[in-house]
């Protein structure tokens, strides 16, 4: 279990050495997809192999040249290493208007790094009229012809049935390791867990699905202290993992992270495909249907804050700790609303503002410290 | 032998010392620089703590330390946070309080008290120094005047000038910009107290300002702050008798608590 943990850290703290390895093994081309919403199913049943685009682990310096410094650390740290030429492990590379900053993202990679493959889709936010259908199928429809287009391979509806199978049985056991966590808090650490979550975004399914299996089978064998510890659970942090120094602190000041709402995590596994009927209908279907509020494409019939007050409930958690990213507008702009919903359920709160620059750490222990004074 | 409790808030700017008798009375305080060494200062505060109160470190029943340097009082029984004991200080002194706006060295905290007295929310301001007393040691600096000469200089102002921006290498620009450009340090002064006075009223505002306010932490001793603050609050803000010294008071108490 230890090998298979230190196989999983080693690839997302340095994911550019791990993909080229297993590239080099498998003889894949291989496409980065922007977070959250784009149907990595589709890349797979391609025949090419998707990973979810990263935030690199050093400081973003060349990139700064082409993109805001008040952009997010993900889309500052993807300008970064597509122009200091970190991102040639990638064969292609997928946007879509996932915010403003996403927006330009295809625009600066083509002008300053073009990899041979680069396409942008186009996912609608309001999602409760049919009208949104149409145009989400017909951009899946054209991201498909493109990706065929790139691999050079017909995609088959089996194909395609094959990997929303494979994607679902991944989910499937992640949602498993999530369960043993709910059971007995502080079995998994809560970067272990992310690290777990984000290894499956830069690894080929059929290869992280034996890892997976391996550590259900093996963690409940661990030995958790029974200190008692506050019971939370971690909500936000669109698009990117969080710093790992930041979840050992909430951790360290007695807090146990008992489940999470956050991309990746919990929110990478939430919906799976509908394994019957039209498999690219069935993809659009899942996006359209999803229960989980999302600052970034957003439900107006659906509250973030009334789904947190729902949920923290249910887990019966004592508190939520936000973790916002740092200059990310749509969390920012949802923000305000979910915090004023949590206090009026009298759900405590504390919010960490999640950076790719190194954090004064002691602050913010500070601050977890006195939620947990608060409390308990 | 009566029970004797002590509190210490190591700062990022002063280490305090409160010693305690079994009444909750105060015996003895000490405040001294913190330095770059929190255990060697908590540890020279608190001998000074003991000696005016003339009594020796085995007498002290309970100890729990505070503030930034907490975890590094390696004679505390335990730690809590500044928060935490500020709400507990203030709450003692001012038994109705709502907010407490501590401003220390590094940080600036807004808190909330509920009717029982917990601190049920709070606000910091983020990673920089502004809008805390190192900001305005800064802009003393660079005004070549004391704090408590800035003070004095704010109520002599004549004019209206502003000090915008926040960061405190920004803002020390600012001012010697003004200076620079003529303008009387009084009117400097003031603004800067404005500014902190600003940024203070917008952490208050996440909160939502229920008063009474009690104002503690170091800054609440400058006359020129607690003024410029009431009138950017529009409220009359509380000060203990000694404010710099309410966390580590508030740490007496809840060592008071922890030992019953």
């Amino acid at each position: 279990m230890e090998q298979t943990l230190n196989q999983i850290f080693n690839l997302v703290t340095d994911p550019y050495t791990g993909i080229a390895a297993w590239k080099e093994r498998l003889q894949k081309k291989v496409v980065g997809c922007m977070p959250m919403h784009l149907p990595e199913e589709l890349v797979h049943a391609a025949g090419l192999q998707p990973v979810v685009l990263w935030r690199s682990n050093e400081p973003v310096t060349l990139g700064h040249a082409h993109v805001y410094t008040f952009n997010c650390g993900l889309t500052r740290s993807v300008v970064d290493d597509a122009v200091k030429g970190k991102l040639a492990v990638l064969d292609g590379i997928i946007t879509y208007d996932l915010c403003l900053q996403a927006r330009e993202l295809p625009f600066i990679i083509n002008r300053n790094a073009p990899p041979a493959y680069l396409e942008t889709v186009y996912i609608p936010g309001p999602v409760t009229a049919p009208v949104y259908k149409d145009f989400l199928l017909e951009n899946f429809r054209n991201l498909k012809a493109s990706l065929e287009k790139f691999s050079g391979q017909t995609m088959t509806q089996d194909a395609l049935r094959q990997s929303i199978a494979l994607y679902n049985r991944q989910r499937g056991l992640l949602r498993q390791l999530y369960a043993l966590r709910r059971q007995t808090p502080g079995l998994i650490r809560a970067k272990e867990m992310l690290a777990i979550v984000q290894s499956g975004m830069l690894m080929p399914k059929e290869e992280h699905i034996p890892l997976l299996e391996n550590l259900i089978a093996e963690l409940p064998k661990r030995t958790v202290s029974s200190g008692k510890k506050a019971r939370v659970v971690l909500s936000g942090c669109m698009c990117q993992t969080p710093r790992f120094d930041l979840l050992d602190l909430i951790e360290e000041e007695g807090m146990a992270v008992i489940d999470d709402e956050i991309y990746v995590g919990g929110r990478y596994f939430f919906h799976d495909v509908a394994e019957t009927g039209d498999p690219l209908e069935a993809l659009a279907e899942r996006y359209l249907n999803r229960t989980i509020p999302c600052p970034t494409k957003v439900d107006w019939t659906n509250h973030w804050g009334d789904y947190l007050v729902d949920w923290v409930g249910q887990q019966k958690a004592q508190g939520v700790v936000t973790l916002l990213v740092k200059f990310c507008p749509p969390h920012l702009c949802y923000y305000p609303d979910v915090k004023k919903r949590l206090a009026n359920a009298n759900i405590p709160e504390v919010m960490l503002e999640v950076e790719h620059e190194v954090v004064s750490l002691e602050q913010v222990r500070t601050r977890l410290q006195a939620f947990v004074e608060e409390i308990r | 032998m009566p029970e004797i409790y002590a509190g210490i808030d190591v700062g990022s700017l002063c280490t305090k010392v409160v010693i305690l008798d079994a009444g909750r009375n105060v015996l003895s305080s000490h405040i001294l620089r913190s330095g770059g060494h929190y255990q060697g200062a908590a540890e020279a505060a608190f001998s000074g703590a003991l000696e005016s109160a003339g009594l020796r470190i085995k007498e002290i029943s309970f100890l729990v330390s505070t503030g930034y340097g907490r975890a590094r009082v390696t004679f505390s029984d335990t730690h809590v946070t500044e928060i935490t004991c500020h709400a507990r200080g203030a709450k003692h002194l001012f038994p109705h309080v709502h907010t407490v706006i501590d401003i220390g060295g590094q940080d600036s905290k807004v808190i909330y008290v509920n009717d029982e007295g917990r601190p049920k929310n709070f606000v910091m301001n983020d990673k920089c120094a502004a809008g805390t007393g190192r900001f305005l040691e800064v802009m003393a600096g660079a005004l070549e005047v004391s704090l408590q000469e800035m003070a004095e200089l704010s109520f002599h102002a004549q004019g209206e000038s502003e000090v915008s921006n926040m960061c405190t290498v920004f803002a020390e620009s600012e001012v010697i910009s003004l200076l620079a450009q003529g303008t009387e340090k009084a009117d400097i002064a003031a603004a800067i107290f404005r500014s902190i006075a600003r940024r203070i009223t917008g952490l208050v505002g996440k909160l939502g300002l229920k008063e009474p306010v009690v104002m503690t932490g170091g800054v609440a001793k400058n006359p020129g702050m607690v003024r410029a603050l009431e009138e950017k609050l529009r409220t009359t803000l509380l000060i203990p008798p000694e404010p710099q010294i309410m966390g580590a008071y508030g740490a007496a108490l809840i060592a008071a608590e922890q030992s019953d």
